[in-house]
């Protein structure tokens, strides 16, 4: 069963995107912010990781630079409320962004995409 | 001891001459009396004394007994003519019976000598001096006896003396006159400092004390001052000897100024100097120079005619001296002319500075250009203070297009404006501030001359004309003859409607920034070359003023750019933290609103109830409104996409620098700039490039807290697609945690600001499908590069 990451400091979006993933069949892990996350990726293997950009303590940014330092291969979608900079994920080198939605058709097409 | 008869006679008259000799009558008198004595002395019925006249060239008769009276003073002979001239030369006495018969006798009618048969006659001696004859004369024939001859002969004696004491006396006499007259004519010289009043007293008095019958004078160059050439010569002729002035003065004063000497013609007809132009008249000539520190300043002439005497040395004596006096006082009264002339040029050099000074005021009161122009042309069209042309015409060059454009045209439009508005000048006594204070001199905006001032317009090239020249060459012109005048084009003719101006340039800092045409239409009062130095002057002060002017309203123009910047950065920093707080909502609302949409979403898949569906349905319709909502707002806010329009980058980066140049001089940060114009322009957005190269500036100058440098730079790309811009500081450059989130929204080492500077540059180099790049130069500091992709020609 495939491992996805989730990283938001928001529990309700934590909460709704294991139930919305689960659903899809993968085994889901949340974290509520960057150190902890990263912490998570030292205990176990991800397939993929959904990653917000604006979290207390650590952001985004530097939580994605730490975990593609760690291992460039895994994939990280970055799930975000902003939609002004989905055309710069390219240069923060994450593998797809998503706007954050009410409509979680975003987020399932584009891990169905990645994990497949 | 008794006594011959003839010896009683003789003893007789000798008492009786001596007598006559101590009366207080004249020579003239004394003997008249004289020769009637000695006549009923020796018993005859005639008598008669010649005397040498003063040139001792002649004798002439002085008293007479039984001839004509009218002869007395006219009858002359010369020294060995006639009986006279013939004794008072040889000196002897001579007795005849009959002298009609003797050669040496020469008859002259209308004396009354025919009245007499024989006669005696004795030289009058003083030693061997011959002072004149003596004549005793007969009706009878009368041989007359040696002690006859003897008595005549001591008679004559006798005479002499008194004569000579006469003649001593009144030689004495004259010369106290000419003393006299001397100190008269001297007083005469310095009463005034008239120099036509001083030659006329000159020649009045000279003329009256040689009983001469006129007097010339010529001056000839007036003394003159330092590097002054006068040329003025003055004369003074008196009528009367006008015409004989013009056969002699020329010869006369060209002897005499070459010889620099005083010379004497005694009589014309007998001078070999002026014989071959004197044969109708008889005239004796004294001339003599005005002589002033070795130089002959002048020459005066007098002239006796023939009804007058002859001039001798003792007239000679007496110019000469009259005329040394004279020259001074013609000197002095020169001197005082050319002060009086040099005061009156200071009076006018002082008025004139008075009105540049003015004028100076006036136009220093203002940068007002169009208020500028008007005072320019107001100053050049008022009377009295003003200098007082009729019209006058202002153009400037445009440097950029090369044109020469009438500004503004002042003047009267008609003779009856032009009278009532001078009229009114001359009446109040304004000053030109005043004038220009209290209104216009003339109407102005739609007068006429206003009209053609803005018709003239023309490219600066030298065929154009006069005017274009005026600028090209930077010189005044003064046209006196438009119609003829190959300079003048003929439209410029038709619309001044004017034969006659000038034109002057306006010359500021060395560069020729435009001219003034001014004319004199209504007076038709000729320009002087005065009235141009005069303008050129003024003009002079004028484009200094113009000059001020354009430049204030230059830095007018540049400082509202930079307000209108300084405005547009405010508002892109409002927009800029609108768009933050935008952000901050968004976050805020959206991850409820997903929270909320995505569990409804989840509940409607396991409900169902047709009510709670329905319900549901509500629930996310009016979240997927919000959604829409926050959405359409952050597109408004953040992604309005570029306005393009072909501008320089170059421009752009010379109107963001002034904005920050008191900041980066307070901080001590030096601009060097390197504008490469070979980038040309570019298909941008000037506002958001601007707004880009403000980030990268403001970014720069506090990348340097401590003063530096800031460089900017720009350039084509090698393979000229780009045009690159670098934007340097030579701050610590950027830290190696930095370099990752430079153009992080969220990402700021920055104390104050919103941080969003690098990521909103970032995005609009984007959006115009170029790109930027950072580095750390091995010098330290840090190098941002932009690229701009140059529009490819189809």
């Amino acid at each position: 069963m495939k491992k996805i990451l989730v990283v938001d400091d928001e529990e309700n979006i934590c909460k709704l995107y294991r139930e919305e993933l689960e659903e899809m069949g993968y085994e889901v892990t949340t974290a509520l912010d960057g150190g902890s996350a990263i912490a998570a990726l030292e205990k176990a293997r991800y397939d993929l990781v959904t990653l917000d950009m604006r979290m207390k303590g650590m952001d985004g940014i530097e939580t994605l630079r730490k975990m593609k330092e760690r291992d460039a291969s895994l994939p990280v979608i970055i799930s975000s409320a902003y939609e002004e900079y989905k055309n710069d994920f390219g240069s923060w080198a994450s593998d797809a962004y998503i706007v954050k939605s009410a409509d979680t058709a975003a987020l399932r097409d584009t891990v169905k995409k990645i994990l497949g | 001891m008794t006594m011959e008869p003839v010896e009683r006679t003789e003893l007789s008259i000798l008492s009786e001459i001596g007598r006559i000799s101590t009366s207080a009558d004249d020579l003239h008198r004394k003997l008249q009396r004289i020769i009637e004595v000695v006549m009923r002395g020796i018993g005859k019925d005639g008598a008669s004394v010649f005397l040498l006249d003063r040139s001792g060239k002649n004798v002439i008769l002085e008293a007479a007994m039984g001839l004509n009276q009218e002869a007395v003073g006219k009858l002359t002979f010369p020294l060995g003519k006639g009986i006279a001239g013939w004794v008072a030369e040889q000196k002897v006495p001579l007795a005849l019976a009959d002298p009609y018969s003797d050669p040496r006798f020469q008859y002259v009618p209308e004396t009354g000598i025919e009245r007499f048969k024989s006669l005696v006659a004795a030289p009058i001696m003083d030693e061997d001096r011959c002072f004149g004859v003596i004549f005793v004369l007969s009706g009878q024939n009368w041989n007359a006896t040696s002690s006859e001859v003897t008595i005549l002969t001591t008679t004559a004696n006798q005479i002499s003396g008194v004569i000579r004491s006469t003649l001593l006396f009144q030689d004495i006499e004259d010369r106290l006159a000419r003393l006299a007259s001397i100190y008269e004519i001297s007083m005469a010289l310095t009463s005034t400092l008239d120099l036509n009043q001083l030659l006329s007293l000159i020649a009045r008095n000279t003329t009256s004390s040689l009983r001469a019958q006129g007097c010339t004078i010529h001056l000839l160059d007036l003394p003159a001052g330092d590097g002054e050439n006068r040329e003025l010569r003055l004369t003074f002729i008196d009528d009367a000897v006008r015409d004989i002035d013009t056969v002699f003065g020329e010869r006369m004063q060209t002897n005499t100024i070459r010889d620099k000497r005083p010379l004497l013609i005694a009589d014309t007809s007998q001078d070999a100097r002026v014989q071959d132009i004197s044969n109708q008249h008889r005239v004796s000539i004294l001339s003599v120079p005005l002589i002033f520190h070795d130089r002959v300043t002048g020459v005066i002439t007098l002239y006796s005619t023939e009804q007058g005497q002859p001039f001798i040395d003792d007239d000679l004596q007496f110019l000469t001296t009259i005329a040394s006096g004279a020259a001074v006082a013609v000197e002095n009264a020169a001197l005082f002319e050319r002060e009086e002339r040099m005061a009156g040029d200071a009076r006018v050099r002082a008025q004139e500075f008075s009105i540049l000074y003015d004028v100076g005021t006036a136009m220093s009161a203002t940068l007002n250009l169009d208020r500028l122009l008007r005072i320019i042309l107001t100053a050049a069209t008022m009377g009295g203070t003003g200098l007082g042309f009729n019209r006058a015409i202002l153009l400037l060059t445009n440097e950029r297009t090369n044109i020469l454009q009438g500004m503004m045209g002042v003047g009267p439009t008609s003779w009856d404006e032009a009278s009532r508005a001078w009229t009114e000048v001359a009446r109040k006594h304004k000053s030109l501030m005043e004038w220009i204070q209290t209104g216009e001199l003339f109407e102005s905006r739609d007068s006429e001359i206003n009209e053609v001032a803005r018709r003239i317009r023309m490219h600066m090239d030298p065929d154009e004309g006069v005017l274009a020249r005026t600028v090209l060459e930077k010189r005044s012109f003064n046209v006196l003859d438009a119609a003829s005048d190959p300079l003048v084009p003929k439209d410029l003719r038709d619309t001044l409607r004017v034969n006659s101006f000038a034109t002057v340039p306006l010359v500021a800092k060395g560069r020729a920034i435009g001219a003034i045409l001014v004319d004199n239409l209504f007076t038709r009062r000729p320009i002087t070359d005065h009235d141009i130095r005069f303008l050129t002057m003024f003009a002079h002060q004028a484009a200094l003023a113009i000059d001020n002017a354009v430049i204030h309203s230059n830095m007018e123009t540049m400082n509202r750019d930079i307000r209108v910047i300084h405005e547009q950065l405010a508002q892109s920093e409002k927009m800029a933290a609108l768009g933050t707080m935008m952000a901050e909502i968004t976050h805020e609302i959206r991850n409820p609103l997903v929270s909320i949409g995505g569990f409804t979403r989840r509940l409607a898949r396991k409900v169902t109830d047709p009510d709670a569906k329905k319900y549901i349905d509500i629930i996310l319709s009016e979240v997927g409104r919000l959604e829409g909502i926050i959405h359409d707002n952050l597109a408004y806010i953040k992604n309005v996409g570029p306005q393009f329009s072909r501008t320089s980058l170059n421009n752009i980066v010379e109107e963001v620098l002034p904005v920050y140049e008191d900041e980066l001089r307070q901080r001590g940060i030096n601009i060097e700039r390197d504008l490469s114009p070979e980038i040309g322009s570019l298909d941008m957005d000037p506002q958001q490039i601007k707004q880009a190269v403000v980030n990268l500036v403001a970014n720069a100058m506090e990348a340097m807290e401590n003063g530096g440098t800031l460089t900017v730079r720009t350039y084509p790309s090698a393979d000229s697609r780009d045009a690159v811009m670098e934007i340097g500081d030579t701050g610590p450059g950027i830290s190696p945690e930095s370099m990752h989130n430079l153009f992080n929204p969220y990402y700021t080492t920055k104390v104050r600001g919103t941080g969003l500077g690098l990521p909103i540059t970032h995005r609009i180099v984007k959006a115009h499908k170029g790109n930027i790049v950072f580095r750390n130069k091995e010098t330290g500091g840090a190098v941002f590069t932009l690229r701009l992709p140059v529009p490819q020609e189809k």
